[in-house]
């Protein structure tokens, strides 16, 4: 039937008509992810992997525990979800803001002086590419102590797209805004907070979107070899030494679930921040 | 030079700038340019992309600092910028994150920093109302349109009272409207202000609106001033006067023209120009000239028919020019071979008429005659004036008023035919009325609005105008000088002693497109051929070359008159002739165009290559043609006597004080 003008406009009106509306939206990813999680039931049953099943998170007592009561503390690392995670975001907090205030410093100066750039840019390329858990040695060596090695691996992975985005952001002010800088002889400082950050801010925002990703893929790395210390990464890590496959399998899904909520949430800030930019 | 030390602001002296290139050497932007500009004075800056005119804006606003040489302001070398000499770029260069008020604030609040903060808003507030922009001043640079930014950018400039304001294209990215109101507005600001500006444009009309002096720049690399124009037009100016001032459209065609020249000179840059030698040939690609005229005939056909191939010139193109004075220039810097001119310019260019150097020009063959008619305006015929005779007491009686009559080029036909007829009849052609050189379709709108009172010029802009009634002819080639020459084929002397075989090849192709366009059972072709917009770009039925006119509904007379009798080849028609040559020359000499040549006997000898044209006619089988001339009478009966010029020239009773000079000429040289 094709639908007058009137039945469509009443369509659109109630809430249903909106949700068939909408179904392209949401339609696909929701099947995507039921597609997924079924196959992985049906593999999980039939015993071709050695996975746990997704339903058996909720069917095992461990992990219905875990699930149901995030807030428990039994003492010692026995905590529930939520704490975990606190004791992890307070070490990406920690790492990710030296990082990027380090980033933001070192990138806005060699963003500015061509020559530092050129004398440190083979170094900062090549720290780069170094995976964190190759840091976790040499920051244990270094710190000693489990916290503050932990910190720094945060801090050495999270700071190079912070760094490399500022310095690209601060080399690509137009060079209008540089003459017109110039013309007017502005002050150094003046310079600084009325063309350099906010011509910069857009790349620096996207270094620290970048960065923040990073910082929360290296606080597992991190907390894996930090033995005896509360942390969502070393709970996976626990689990697996105790072959408890079910508390592995919600540790790695509550990662990916605080992870995306983190980028998300560095994107709202940047639209807030810089807007239309 | 000048006397009068006028205080100059800003000194270019002598300025080099070239740019490093990334696989090492380096660009010539800009070669030699030295530029005053004095205080209040609107300086713009003209010329193609790339030619280096925001390069030197640059310089003299220090953001750049050139390669050799200096610039001062005030006398003192520029070697930064500064807020006194203030940039309006082109495209605004606002900070988007702040508003308009803080955007001119963020100015004022960094150079008057001295001054209290109350009297800086109040400046802001000033030049924020000085723009119009009082409703918008809270607003982001990307919530206005671009004329408002621009706007801002003013302002901004300003507000700060720089002592130079330097204008980079500010109108480039507007819409005609905007551009429009923004011009007057920065114009009158200017004169409220008596600032000096330097501003970069490439729009001839902005140029001429608001500037005293336009400084043209030629194209890169080493681009130079080609030029300076001094726009004489009072200020303050209002668009409208400005576009009916009589300098406007002068002025206005003397960038244009500057504009092109460079345009074909880059264009003529860009293609290879190894000489290509073929066939026996010492060079087949060949460039040649025109305007568009019925005239042209010969040209097109011997393109269009394949007769340059034929003759073994395999890569000939032909060149439309919009003036004879492109092809001069063409000539002297050697971007042309050879051309379609007027039959006087050989003769002109050799005795150094151009104002250059003599460079000597030869002709091998006459390509056209006739062709030319004088026209009078519909004004002066609903007055009664219908003849010379009527026009000669209209000029008594209209003593003040000024009179002028259209001619194409100094050396054309036209000219020379108009001064005569003149003369002939009483009327002295440079006191009693004022010719002026004028391209011919910018005649027929001078002549429909009055501000010419005829012209002389060829077909098809000779019958243009009386058969849209702007206008009637009063006298016709047949009436003047039947068979009179019109058009030769032209070509640098040097030119023809490098490439002797080229230049036979040539005439022959050319001869024997004469002989084609001379069949009238090929006119209607013709006509189709030229109506394409290679060539004329008009209607078919524009372009008549001698039959008579059936839609002239005047008196048969007028008729004759209007109606070109295209001469295109028969016997002694096309053969270069020294005697009409000579006349051309005197009747240069006359009008002072050019001194009459001591050593004339020599310049007709190598003018008028009779050599080539035989070498040309005799191996096409025409011998014929060789057939020569007799002497020279147009219609008043005056004898020419071609062994005596000068004595020619003392009878005469109206005339300038003409000279006789030696002409110098270097023996004929390879190029």
């Amino acid at each position: 039937m094709v639908p007058t003008p009137a039945s469509r406009k009443a369509a659109s009106s109630s809430p249903l008509g909106w949700l068939t509306k909408s179904s392209a939206n949401w339609l696909p990813p929701l099947l995507g992810t039921g597609g997924f999680l079924l196959l992985w039931q049906i593999l999980s049953m039939t015993g071709l992997i050695a996975l746990p099943a997704p339903a058996s998170l909720f069917t095992e007592e461990r992990t219905r525990t875990l699930i149901l009561y995030p807030f428990y503390d039994r003492g010692g690392l026995d905590k529930g979800l939520f704490w975990q995670t606190l004791a992890s975001l307070s070490r990406v907090a920690q790492g990710y803001t030296l990082a990027a205030i380090v980033g933001i410093a070192v990138g806005i100066t060699i963003g500015l002086k061509p020559g530092i750039n050129r004398a440190f840019d083979p170094l900062f390329q090549f720290l780069r590419m170094v995976a964190p858990l190759a840091w976790v040695p040499i920051a244990l060596v270094l710190f000693q102590k489990n916290q503050p090695a932990a910190i720094f691996v945060i801090f050495i992975t999270a700071i190079w797209p912070i760094l490399i985005n500022t310095a690209e952001g601060v080399r690509q002010i137009p060079q209008d805004y540089r003459n017109v800088a110039l013309v007017l002889q502005m002050s150094s400082r003046r310079f600084f907070t009325k063309v350099l950050i906010p011509s910069a801010l857009p790349y620096i925002f996207t270094g620290l979107r970048i960065s923040i990703g990073l910082a929360w893929l290296a606080i597992i790395a991190a907390e894996i070899v930090m033995p005896g210390s509360v942390g969502i990464g070393f709970f996976v890590w626990d689990a697996y030494q105790q072959n408890y496959v079910g508390e592995i399998v919600l540790g790695v899904i509550w990662i990916g679930a605080i992870g995306l909520v983190l980028d998300r949430l560095m994107a709202w800030l940047q639209t807030r921040i810089s807007p239309g930019q | 030079m000048t006397t009068t030390p006028a205080p100059s602001l800003v000194e270019v002296r002598d300025i080099d700038k070239s740019f490093a290139l990334k696989g090492g050497g380096s660009y010539l932007a800009l070669q030699g340019i030295d530029l005053e500009i004095h205080k209040g004075e609107f300086i713009s800056l003209i010329g193609h992309s790339g030619c280096g005119k925001s390069t030197l804006l640059n310089m003299i606003a220090g953001l750049d600092l050139p390669s050799e040489g200096t610039v001062l302001l005030d006398g003192e070398a520029i070697k930064r910028p500064g807020p006194d000499k203030m940039v309006v770029f082109q495209n605004y260069s606002l900070l988007p994150w702040l508003s308009v008020r803080e955007n001119i604030a963020l100015a004022v609040d960094e150079v008057m920093g001295k001054i209290g903060s109350s009297e800086r808003d109040a400046i802001v507030q000033e030049h924020i109302d000085m723009v119009g922009l009082g409703p918008a001043a809270a607003k982001l640079p990307l919530q206005l349109s671009g004329g408002m930014r621009q706007r801002v950018a003013i302002a901004r400039a300003l507000a700060i009272r720089p002592k130079l304001l330097l204008l980079d294209e500010p109108f480039g990215a507007l819409d005609a409207l905007t551009r429009g109101n923004l011009q007057e507005k920065l114009m009158q600001i200017c004169n409220e202000h008596e600032l000096t500006a330097v501003m970069v444009t490439h729009d001839v009309d902005e140029a001429v609106l608001l500037s005293d002096r336009i400084v043209m720049l030629t194209n890169g690399p080493g681009s130079n001033i080609g030029g300076i124009l001094e726009v004489d037009i009072p200020r303050p100016r209002t668009r409208l006067e400005v576009v009916h001032h009589p300098s406007y459209y002068s002025l206005r065609s003397e960038i244009i023209y500057f504009l092109n020249r460079q345009k074909r000179v880059k264009q003529w840059r860009s293609r290879p120009h190894a000489v290509v030698a073929r066939h026996g040939l010492e060079k087949v690609n060949l460039d040649l000239g025109f305007l568009p005229l019925a005239a042209s005939a010969p040209l097109a056909v011997a393109k269009a028919h394949g007769l340059f191939a034929k003759h073994g010139l395999d890569a000939v193109s032909l060149i439309r020019e919009t003036s004879w004075r492109g092809i001069v220039d063409g000539l002297v810097d050697g971007t042309l071979d050879a051309s379609l001119m007027p039959a006087g310019m050989p003769t002109w260019m050799t005795a150094g008429g151009h104002g250059g150097t003599p460079l000597p020009i030869v002709t091998p063959l006459t390509l056209s005659r006739n062709g030319n008619g004088i026209t009078l305006g519909r004004r002066l015929a609903e007055q009664g004036v219908r003849t010379v005779e009527d026009y000669r007491a209209y000029l008594k009686s209209h003593e003040r008023e000024p009179h002028t009559m259209g001619i194409v080029h100094e050396t054309s036909m036209h000219n020379l035919l108009l001064r005569y007829w003149l003369a002939a009849n009483g009327i002295d052609p440079d006191k009693d009325v004022h010719l002026q050189a004028l391209p011919p379709a910018q005649m027929l709108a001078d002549l429909k609005d009055g501000s010419i009172d005829g012209y002389c010029v060829g077909a098809p802009w000779l019958d243009r105008a009386i058969r849209d009634g702007h206008g009637i002819a009063v006298a016709g080639d047949l009436a003047i000088w039947p068979g009179h020459p019109a058009k030769v084929l032209g070509l640098r002397e040097d030119w023809a002693v490098a490439y002797p075989n080229t230049h036979i090849a040539l005439t022959k192709a050319l001869l024997e497109a004469c002989q084609y366009c001379a069949d009238p059972a090929h006119w209607a072709e013709l006509s189709e051929l030229l109506s394409d917009r290679r060539y004329l770009g008009i209607k078919p039925e524009m372009i008549r070359f001698s039959e008579a006119s059936a839609d002239v509904d005047r008196g048969g007379k007028e008729s004759e008159a209007a109606v070109p009798h295209h001469l295109f080849f028969g016997e002694g028609l096309n053969r270069p002739s020294r005697t009409e040559h000579l006349w051309m020359m005197t009747q240069m000499a006359r009008w002072a165009e050019i001194p009459l040549p001591r050593n004339w006997v020599e310049i007709l000898e190598r003018v008028c290559q009779v050599g080539v044209f035989s070498t040309a006619a005799r191996e096409l089988g025409l011998e014929a043609l060789s057939y020569q001339r007799q002497g020279i009478e147009l219609f008043d009966g005056q004898a020419f006597n071609a062994d005596d010029p000068i004595g020619y020239l003392n009878s005469q009773t109206i005339k300038r004080d003409f000279s006789i000079a030696e002409i110098p000429l270097a023996s004929p040289r390879r190029a």
